[in-house]
């Protein structure tokens, strides 16, 4: 008959019976050790920040994020900012202006009516650029030609 | 050097990182065993290691010697395991057993216990018993602690120890029956 397991009757062991760490492990952990305590002393400077209790920590944070935006949105110019304009849209700077100064609803009440050309070929003549030769090398089509194109175009659909 | 020594250096600016160095040397090899004989993998038990020493650092000049200095680091070392047990199986929703099962196969593939069949199974109903359960058993068998000092490393009563050293030998012939059997 089997004699059951009793463990005060086992050999005790100081220790189970575990593969032992490496050869120089004991002689290199202080090392190790310390060198991981060691960075921390060397930075008191925000030594204060970790006396702070955790959520005065959170707060503080939420308090400077806050402040960043504030300062981001303070410091940035309004409205969009545009690179220098060119020479030619320097020019157009007045009518832009004029353009804008005008309602939207008449605006659209204008570019909706059927009174008159809405393009003339003088419109199309002045250009708002110093070399006034330039418009012929891009138009180069005779007059009939150019009003023949303009009356193609769905005039709704291009305003609208 | 005695520990009153290594307390009273530590306190000196000048000699602290002397003294702490002492103090690793002096309780590195208890702590380390005491952490393996929780976690079985070595490499394991040396993160703890570290870990429980940096805790030492970082609490040391608060040490009031209410109790030993070892028995002070100890309890460190122990919550540090049961710490990391318990965040293992919340980390891998692994339930109470699965974590013994795990090391259990860290303990086969140990060479240290080939051939050895009837230690391989006590070791393997060890690894059984709750966390808990497992580090009294480890504190009493192993390292012949006095049930004062578990109480003072675990927090619990002299009373609840015995009682749970008592069903952890239990446990432990019953496993190693049925697995004879």
């Amino acid at each position: 008959m089997k004699t059951p397991f009793r463990l005060d009757e086992h050999p005790r062991r100081p220790l189970p019976p575990l593969a032992s760490p490496p050869e120089d492990y004991f002689q290199q952990l202080p090392r190790r050790v310390m060198q991981r305590v060691g960075p921390a002393e060397a930075a008191p400077r925000l030594g204060w920040l970790t006396a702070l209790s955790a959520p005065l920590r959170t707060a503080l944070a939420a308090v400077l994020l806050l402040v960043s935006f504030a300062a981001a949105f303070w410091l940035l110019p309004t409205g969009p900012t545009a690179a220098p304009p060119l020479a030619g849209a320097r020019l157009a700077l007045p009518a832009a202006r004029a353009l804008a100064a005008v309602p939207r609803a008449e605006a659209v009440q204008y570019l909706l009516s059927d009174a008159g050309p809405r393009v003339t070929l003088a419109d199309l003549a002045d250009t708002h650029v110093a070399d006034h030769d330039l418009a012929a090398d891009f138009l180069p089509g005779t007059s009939a030609e150019i009003q023949a194109a303009l009356d193609e175009q769905p005039s709704l659909d291009v305003y609208l | 050097m005695e520990d009153q020594d290594i307390l009273l250096k530590f306190r000196d600016p000048a000699s602290r990182n002397l003294a702490f160095n002492q103090l690793v040397r002096k309780y590195q090899s208890k702590v380390y065993w005491h952490v393996r004989k929780m976690v079985v993998d070595h490499d394991d038990a040396d993160d703890l290691t570290q870990e429980v020493f940096i805790k030492v650092w970082k609490h040391l000049e608060n040490f009031r010697q209410d109790a030993a200095l070892f028995t002070w680091i100890y309890r460190i070392a122990t919550n540090e395991c049961l710490n990391f047990l318990s965040s293992k199986r919340r980390k891998f929703f692994l339930p109470l057993n699965d974590v013994g099962a795990e090391l259990t196969q860290k303990l086969e593939a140990d060479e240290q216990l080939a051939g050895d069949e009837v230690e391989l199974k006590l070791q393997k109903a060890i690894l059984r018993l709750p966390d808990k359960q497992r580090l009294v058993f480890n504190l009493r068998y192993y390292d012949e602690m006095p049930y004062e000092q578990m109480a003072e490393v675990t927090g619990t009563s002299v009373g609840a120890l015995k009682a749970s050293y008592h069903h952890a030998v239990k446990k432990i012939e019953q496993y190693v029956n049925q697995a004879t059997d």
